[in-house]
């Protein structure tokens, strides 16, 4: 009976299993459970305390129509596209200079500029909160020696994204400047040399040869810029409390407030659901355009 | 260098990079120049980049307003068991994916890949009444165990696994290795390089989390480094005391900052291959 080769077969690599079973294990319990329990309490009406009430679609009736979480769904989408826009090539240009041939300080300019990663969001979070203060800070004395007015970076409801942006710049550049790079030095020399021959300048070769050799980095790095700009919590809660008026509030933070100050537990739950939900809408959307063009490029 | 190098390709590329240098470095620097600056000098300008009259007052307050030698004690804690767990269940379990064929294989490691893609915020409402019903809130444990094995740093180990010879796993299992013995003694010390860099990248997502810490720990003194800084008092204008709040960040980052230098030549394996976080 086949069945029971496979058995025996299971039953020969049981150490393996055990091997890989303490990941599944803690799966199991600490999401893929919380992930059904929080389906389960999303369609009801509880504060932790007393009885579940069963309310039907009514919280995400709520989320469609509630203007806050449209708020922190809109400012987490920017945070998203100025990351992707901002940080990506940033980190191609740096990464293009520091593998240059012959660079002298190399090492040190790297691990210089990989500093801002080792250091924590939440003390990041504290020093640009110092550093763009109103009155006192850094930024706006610089403007004024220049002759420009103050600007209110985190008190205006126009521009305290920014600086929650600029947070980000400054703290993910570097990780993904490191990863691009250890992908150009794994490049081979020769395409270069060969293109060089041929007569193409560097330009020509950023973009012909550089670019599409990266290709499948720049794809991976795109989609944990993805994952990780949705999951935006710290740098808001630190820098603005996403305020003022909720104009920075990521989404993460607006669940948080949901489940952990005020208590309304189903609508959290809701919204961890709507975060998973679009996450996994626009991380599929990625791969399968990926999965086209380069269907396309195989063609030509 | 030669001078003839200096094409203005290059010499382009040196600014920008000594640019974005100075832009990396300067907001620390700044942080532990203002920490050492007297509360009531002005610390705004450029003018004033090194305290003028410099101490240690700063951090003599803020250990007043924080437990900080607990608060240290549970960062290092979190960080260190953290990190010795994830390295050790997350290689065991990237060595059976690179090295063996067993049933399912294919279907579980696409799961495991599938799991990156759920945010583990989505579910933070019951992990937490799971935290509670295993009495985990306000012990560190609720912020060790969760990530005792993750999926990208399995992925990790088994991209840097599979290069392994399979000729010296099997001469191992003909001398009566088993299966544990052959990952203990013969894989581990051929793979310690990647081990190394992994728990300098686990070390640092653990040492700097603050999303779960913040909703697992619920007094002061269970508070982890992070989370203590975050309560400092910030307040608009110029009533907060910047240099204290500037002296707690400096104490949290320090630490790091040490252990990155001292495991710089680790850097460049860590992310040859990976390319990912843990």
């Amino acid at each position: 009976m086949p069945s029971s080769g496979l058995l025996q077969r299971i039953w020969r690599a049981r150490t393996i299993y055990l091997f890989i079973s303490p990941f599944f294990i803690l799966f199991a319990i600490f999401q893929f459970f919380p992930l059904v329990w929080s389906f389960y309490m999303s369609f009801h009406e509880w504060n932790g305390l007393g009885p579940m009430k069963p309310i039907g679609l009514q919280n995400y009736r709520f989320l469609l129509r509630d203007n806050v979480f449209h708020t922190a769904l809109g400012n987490t989408v920017i945070y998203w596209l100025a990351n992707g826009v901002l940080i990506l090539p940033l980190a191609l240009l740096l990464a293009n200079f520091l593998a240059m041939p012959r660079l002298a300080g190399r090492r040190l300019m790297r691990s210089v500029m990989f500093l801002p990663y080792v250091t924590a969001t939440v003390a990041v979070g504290l020093i640009f909160n110092m550093v763009f203060d109103f009155n006192s800070g850094l930024v706006n004395t610089l403007l004024n020696t220049v002759g420009l007015p103050s600007v209110p970076w985190l008190t205006s409801v126009e521009i305290s994204k920014l600086p929650v942006i600029f947070l980000n710049v400054w703290r993910l550049t570097p990780w993904y400047t490191l990863i691009l790079l250890s992908g150009l030095q794994g490049m081979n020399p020769e395409l270069h040399e060969a293109a060089t021959v041929d007569g193409a300048g560097p330009v020509q070769r950023f973009f012909s040869i550089t670019i599409p050799v990266l290709m499948p980095i720049l794809f991976f790095c795109f989609i944990t810029l993805t994952i990780d700009s949705f999951r935006i919590f710290t740098e808001p809660y630190i820098l603005t409390q996403g305020g003022p008026g909720n104009s920075s509030l990521s989404i993460v933070q607006y669940l948080y407030l949901n489940g952990f100050r005020i208590f309304k537990l189903g609508l959290a739950s809701a919204i961890g659901y709507a975060l998973t939900f679009i996450l996994l809408i626009v991380s599929a959307a990625q791969i399968v355009l990926l999965l086209r063009q380069s269907g396309l490029t195989e063609v030509n | 260098m030669a001078r003839r190098d200096m094409t203005p390709g290059r010499l382009a590329a040196y600014i920008v990079l000594i640019i974005w240098c100075i832009l990396a470095i300067f907001p620390i620097f700044w942080m532990a120049s203002t920490s050492f600056k007297p509360v009531t000098e002005g610390f705004g300008g450029l003018g004033s980049l090194l305290p003028q009259n410099p101490t240690l007052n700063n951090y003599v307050a803020v250990s007043r307003l924080l437990p900080l030698a607990r608060n240290i004690l549970n960062s290092v804690t979190v960080a260190t068991v953290g990190t010795i767990l994830t390295v050790f269940l997350c290689s065991l379990a990237g060595m059976a994916f690179a090295k063996y064929e067993f049933p399912g294989k294919n279907a579980l490691f696409f799961l495991l890949l599938a799991t990156m893609m759920v945010p583990p915020e989505a579910g933070v409402v019951p992990v937490f009444a799971i935290m509670r019903a295993l009495g985990w809130i306000n012990n560190l444990l609720s912020l060790i165990i969760p990530t005792a094995a993750t999926a990208i740093g399995i992925f990790y180990m088994r991209q840097y696994i599979s290069g392994f010879p399979n000729e010296v796993m099997e001469q191992a299992r003909l001398d009566g290795c088993g299966e544990f013995r052959i990952y203990w003694q013969i894989v581990v010390p051929v793979v310690a390089p990647a081990l190394a860099a992994w728990a300098s990248i686990a070390f640092i997502a653990r040492w700097n989390d603050f999303f779960w810490p913040l909703i697992f720990m619920r007094s002061k003194e269970m508070f982890t480094l992070m989370v203590a800084i975050s309560t400092l008092p910030v307040s608009e204008g110029l009533s907060t005391p910047w240099p204290v709040i500037m002296a707690g960040t400096t104490i949290s980052v320090l630490p790091l900052f040490v252990i990155y230098f001292l495991l710089q030549g680790y850097q460049k394996e860590g992310l040859a291959l990976g390319a990912v976080r843990g």
